[in-house]
């Protein structure tokens, strides 16, 4: 835990300095799970807002200030779901989809205004982007969980409210797709 | 956070994957929040607080509005009932007489024929 029960509690209770107190604390890890959730950094904050949004308004259903983590990593992955979808829905009505952050690695690429380990580190993403991208959303926020972020199984049972074995599972068939994507990737380039 | 309970997947593919995950958790780094970042977050709670008033508030009025309508509805519909009575002032024994005054006529009327 980042912070003490007791500021949660506070901030349960409708403090509103407690509350900025938690979203400080919560605030930098938030945003880099999202960032590697979507995978877009110009649209990082606008999410994380959400996060913390549905957060303030749904703080007083939390039964205990102990389960406050895996509450907050569940509205992460609703949020980052729902950016997700709606990302789908729109890209599949435009033609080219570059992120920001894309078109500006190309620009400095371009304008040789990027070091070598930018360049690699860009490359890396777009690879995995590129791969994510191909299954579904589901199978995309579970493994940058696991994998990525690495968040062990008793916390993604409690972030998805699913038993160990369903968990399994479920990673079991999203390392397959995933696999599957990795090695079509593979015989494309 | 243990990256310990992973299952095992055949063939060297999977390796690289394993790989990758790792290279892709180092190539993104947690980022840094710009300083609209809390400004932005409280005029966004502001926003949903004055959405969820007014919402209530139409409510609210549309509810008044109902009620309104149906005391109006009520205040016309009593005093048109009240002309009309209900009930008979006569006793049951005449209203039943009054229902079957013609019976008896019948009865005289087919006696006659034969």
């Amino acid at each position: 835990m980042l912070v003490d029960f007791a500021l949660i509690e506070r901030a349960r209770s409708g403090d509103d300095s407690a509350f900025s107190q938690v979203v400080q604390a919560y605030k930098k890890r938030i945003l880099g799970t999202i960032a590697r959730l979507i995978g877009r950094p110009e649209d990082v904050e606008d999410v994380g807002q959400e996060v913390f949004l549905r957060l303030y308004y749904s703080l007083e259903q939390l039964r205990t200030a102990e389960v406050f983590e895996p509450w907050l990593y569940r509205l992460t992955v609703n949020a980052a779901y729902d950016y997700l979808r709606r990302q789908r829905r729109r890209r599949e009505s435009r033609m080219s989809d570059l992120s920001e952050q894309q078109v500006m690695m190309a620009d400095a690429a371009a304008g040789g205004k990027l070091s070598e380990e930018e360049q690699r580190r860009g490359k890396v993403r777009e690879h995995v982007q590129a791969l994510l991208e191909k299954v579904s959303e589901e199978d995309r926020i579970l493994l940058t969980l696991k994998e990525v972020e690495g968040l062990s199984l008793k916390e993604l049972e409690k972030i998805y409210g699913v038993n160990e074995n369903a968990l399994k599972v479920r990673l079991f068939r999203a390392r397959q797709r995933v696999l599957k994507a990795h090695e079509l990737q593979a015989e494309q380039l | 956070m243990d990256r310990m309970n992973r299952q095992p997947l055949p063939g060297n593919e999977a390796d690289k994957l394993e790989s990758l995950w790792a290279k892709y958790r180092e190539a993104c780094p947690d980022p840094e929040s710009s300083a609209n970042f809390m400004p932005l977050l409280w005029q966004k709670i502001e926003a949903r607080r004055v959405e969820t008033t007014s919402v209530f508030r139409h409510m609210a009025q549309a509810w008044a509005v109902a009620a309104l309508a149906l005391t109006l509805i009520i205040a016309v519909l009593i005093p048109r009932l009240q002309k009309e009575p209900i009930y008979s002032a006569n006793t049951y024994v005449e209203v039943l007489d009054e229902a079957h005054a013609n019976d008896a006529v019948d009865l005289l009327a087919g006696g006659e024929v034969e």
